[in-house]
């Protein structure tokens, strides 16, 4: 791997005109082959490399970014800098660059992922697609290699080459619809055939969906559904600008018991079964945070910013977002579900007896950050389970949830894990996931019925 | 940069492209953010490269790349030829025939917002935020932003189309809060305020300084407010509610793409059918949806869009019925009927999609927002989205407001907050029975329209007068 992003950082640093200055690069080759009704109809090929440049003058910031990288780019983007941090009053609470750290090591890279080009990529989405006949395929194969490097004035000098693919199928018909989906940094870790099959697998038991009266259930969520919901409740409530503005269902509750003794939760960019970062895009090195520890709440994730607000002394936990979405303050990227006890999901089923089983979500939205509240669709194979066993298929379930009061009452989790995607694959290339177990929760408040499955 | 395109354009077709265009895009991005009385961030964003888009034997193929040389507009041209014939699939793509355009738009503005200081904008923010000082508001924030985007578009049937777009807007934020309570109150919108394309005469047209009192009393009143109850009754929203309403049930569920099934794996499908055109009855009488990519200052506004069409007004819904979809060339010559018209892409490294242009609920005769008020026996008046959800279709939804009010005798009453409502697409519309003048018809642009994958954010408008439902569903509780 070369280390043409680091080079071109510290290209950049070199250009850059302040009394600190920090930058971070983002390179990406990626190729996307989308497809719909068994074939691909929005194919996207990438080459990007983005330059992100943060000076500080005389206690004064300002930032720019560019993907040119030409030399007279970069002295350009060091003058808007510049232009930016001398127009700006000083800023009496930026607690300065990081300084240089160890980084964990994190292994991430995968050469066949990165070799893969556009006659391979179009081949493994067809492949998925073959798997899903006799019943129409959506959805994508997509790999990537990207890296990010950060370069500071302070000394740091850190580089990262990343290699992402998933595969994601929602095999379908007039009324019927199945989904699975899997994501890693090694691509040959997956055959894409595995992820047709159980989309069409779960799509064919879905015909004939019955309707179900709003009202609290037990339910089983698969990696899917608990991954896309803790997501979604991670963005204000394990975030330390949500403690700071008060927007975190966490807020005055670390060290209480908020969840059953049976869940936990942390932010893990270390593990191997994820998709492993070995520092933030300030070129702090990664920390594991806990964040619910056997129904207690921890902790949450922190950057330089927020961590310097904190009236408790937080330190940063390596959780800097990417410049443009620094306005949203850290956020966690690799949230891990610990795992359970029950040797597979029909354990959790029976367990459940009476109740729904949820395969993925639709279109979350956040109702109260401070409660937890969220809001969304079931979708692609809602069942009701009876008699501890899977039942008939169900319309689609909008819920309405506190995901602590989902997380109060949870008979079991399975033993197994799945790296569930949470990348929409927005601006720059940075994979992300949750890696999570199934669940049984004895607390699923279902609040109206959606259209049935399929198209 | 015109060269460069026909270079890629070129590369394609010698490659075997029946059909290709290219895109060269350069985009400026400047946004100057404050909050609780500091700077929190002052960005400068440029952006350029060639998008080359190549149809070979019906296949789709698009490659892009950040240098803008003839080795980048080749090779992207080559990469995305190369991956169409490897595309597995049927492929039977063809697209609707169009004239070939050259032609030049630029948006008609004052004052060109990056001409403005970044000192200035500071101080407008930071003035607003001292508006907005109340006890209970614990978080103050404004923000402006400025866009430029200049884009050549070349094809294979000869068109030439170059473009200067220029978006200039922002929005203000009070966050209130108590032991229990998180509360919001946003002007002139929620989720990234309201943006127009025009210069900095729509930002000082906003009045940040003279609306930010009312931001900060309000948010801090919220706190105590009564929970919006449990109820079915009539809902009165405000235009900026009717914005997302309008988006997210009749903008999405109109994109012809989604009809189609091509957007299933993410933003969902469409209740509506290809031959629902002239039958379906998408809600009351009074309802009247028109797309319209020429409106003065909205974010969909253009001479041509992303494929070489030309703008045009075209009715959505007429009179409660589904009279027409937006459409692109692929997609109109499946449906056989019109050229398309509505494509669109984030910047060069995007194919261009289906997207919302401005899309508007045509006034009524229902008056002023007081008149509308006048009417209700007993209901709610809801004011600004604060949270929304709807199914994979676009049927079921559920939409929270950041503020609301009860209405007794005609009369606003006591404050509410956290108000839900929830419905289904048809059966909401259906129930519309009153939409204000075209007094009240406000215009606003959002920027945050999320759609395809890799994903997109589309820059779209809405304008509506505020408007009345019947029997709706409120106070959905976890």
């Amino acid at each position: 791997m070369s280390q043409t992003a680091l080079e071109l950082a510290q290209r950049a640093l070199a250009a850059a005109e302040g009394d600190q200055a920090e930058v971070a690069v983002q390179t990406e080759r990626s190729g996307f082959a989308r497809f719909a009704d068994s074939e691909v109809h929005q194919p996207t090929l990438i080459e990007n490399a983005v330059v992100q440049l943060r000076v500080v003058r005389d206690g004064r910031v300002g930032s720019a970014l560019t993907n040119r990288i030409e030399p007279d780019a970069l002295r350009e983007l060091a003058r808007r800098a510049a232009e930016a941090a001398d127009l700006a009053p000083p800023d009496p609470d930026f607690p300065g660059l990081a300084e240089p750290e160890p980084f964990p090591e994190v292994s991430a890279y995968d050469e066949e992922t990165a070799a893969l080009g556009a006659e391979e990529q179009a081949q493994l989405a067809g492949r998925a697609i073959e798997a899903a006949a006799p019943l129409a395929a959506y959805g994508f194969f997509t790999s990537a290699l990207s890296e990010l490097a950060v370069a500071t004035s302070t000394g740091i000098a850190a580089h990262q080459p990343m290699t992402d693919a998933t595969t994601l199928v929602i095999a379908a018909g007039e009324d019927v619809s199945g989904y699975a989906e899997r994501s890693t940094w090694k691509a040959g870790a997956v055959e894409p055939e595995t992820i047709g099959h159980e989309a069409a697998e779960k799509a064919a038991r879905t015909r004939g969906a019955a309707s179900l009266e709003p009202g609290r259930h037990a339910a089983v969520l698969e990696p899917y559904a608990l991954g896309e919901l803790l997501q979604w409740f991670g963005w204000d409530s394990f975030s330390g600008l949500g403690i700071l503005e008060e927007r975190s269902a966490l807020c005055g509750r670390i060290g209480e018991q908020i969840a059953d003794p049976r869940v936990t939760i942390t932010d893990d960019p270390l593990d191997p079964d994820g998709l492993p970062k070995a520092f933030d895009f300030e070129g702090v090195p990664k920390r594991v945070v806990p964040l619910i520890e056997d129904g207690v709440a921890r902790g949450v994730v922190w950057d330089r910013t927020t961590a310097a607000r904190s009236p408790n002394g937080a330190a940063s936990t390596g959780h800097a977002p990417p410049p443009p979405a620094r306005v949203y303050g850290p956020m966690p990227t690799a949230l891990s579900v610990g795992a359970g006890e029950a040797s597979s999901v029909d354990e959790l089923i029976e367990l459940v007896g009476d109740g729904i089983y949820v395969t993925r979500l639709h279109y979350l939205g956040i109702v109260n950050p401070r409660e937890g509240v969220i809001t969304g669709m079931t979708r692609d194979g809602t069942f009701r389970i009876r008699a501890g066993r899977i039942a008939e298929p169900l319309v689609n379930l909008r819920f309405t949830v506190a995901v602590p009061d989902l997380l109060a009452e949870v008979p079991g989790l399975t033993r197994a894990r799945q790296l569930v995607n949470q990348s929409q694959f927005y601006d720059e290339r940075y994979p992300q996931g949750v890696l999570c177990p199934a669940i049984a929760t004895a607390r699923f408040n279902v609040t109206g019925s959606g259209s049935g499955p399929g198209l | 940069m015109r060269q460069l395109c026909e270079a890629a354009v070129d590369a394609a077709v010698a490659a075997g492209a029946s059909y290709a265009d290219a895109r060269v895009v350069m985009r400026r991005a400047q946004l100057v953010a404050t909050k609780n009385g500091q700077v929190e961030e002052i960005s400068d964003l440029d952006s350029e490269g060639i998008g080359v888009r190549v149809l070979v034997d019906g296949a789709w193929g698009f490659a892009c790349d950040r240098r803008t040389t003839d080795e980048g507009a080749r090779e992207a041209a080559l990469r995305a030829t190369a991956f169409a014939k490897a595309a597995p699939g049927g492929h039977r793509r063809s697209l609707a025939l169009v004239d070939a355009r050259t032609a030049e738009y630029r948006t008609p503005l004052e004052r060109d917002p990056f001409s403005v200081s970044i000192a200035d904008k500071v101080d407008l923010c930071l003035r607003a935020e001292e508006g907005m000082k109340h006890a209970d508001v614990t978080v103050r924030s404004a923000f402006v932003r400025a866009h430029r985007e200049h884009k050549l578009f070349v094809s294979s049937i000869g068109s030439a189309i170059e473009q200067d777009i220029v978006e200039a807007g922002g929005g203000i934020e009070a966050i209130a809060t108590s032991d229990a309570l998180f509360q919001v109150r946003s002007y002139p919108s929620a989720h990234g305020g309201s943006s127009s394309q025009a210069g900095w005469e729509y930002v000082e047209g906003l009045d940040f300084v003279a609306q930010a009192p009312r931001v900060g009393e309000q948010a801090s009143a919220l706190l105590r407010a009564e929970e919006c109850p449990p109820a079915t009754t009539t809902v009165v929203l405000d235009s900026d509610q009717m914005m997302l309403q309008i988006h997210e049930s009749i903008g999405h569920p109109t994109e012809l793409d989604r009809v189609y099934g091509t957007e299933a794996a993410y933003a969902g499908t469409s209740f509506l059918k290809p031959d629902d055109v002239d039958s379906l009855r998408y809600g009351s009488d009074l309802m009247n949806v028109t797309a319209d990519s020429t409106t003065p200052g909205g974010l969909g506004t253009f001479a041509f869009d992303d494929e070489g069409v030309r703008a045009r007004r075209e009715p959505i819904v007429e009179g409660g019925v589904l009279r027409g979809f937006l459409t692109s060339r692929e997609t109109a010559a499946r449906l056989g009927q019109g050229e398309g018209g509505s494509m669109r892409a984030d910047g060069w490294s995007r194919m261009p999609l289906v997207r919302m242009t401005n899309l508007h609920l045509e006034p009524g005769d229902g008056g002023s927002l007081e008149e509308l008020i006048d009417g209700v026996p007993d209901g709610v008046y809801l004011e600004t989205n604060k949270s929304w959800s709807i199914d994979d279709k676009r049927l079921n939804f559920q939409f929270g407001t950041q503020i609301g009010w009860e209405i007794k005798g005609g009369r606003l009453g006591r404050m509410l907050r956290d108000a839900t409502y929830t419905g289904v697409t048809p059966v909401f519309w259906g129930e519309l029975d009153a939409v204000g003048g075209a007094a009240h018809w406000q215009l606003k642009g959002l920027t945050n329209c999320g759609k395809g994958q890799p994903g997109q954010d589309g820059h779209v408008s809405h304008g509506s007068s505020p408007a009345r439902f019947r029997n709706v569903q409120i106070g959905v509780k976890a």
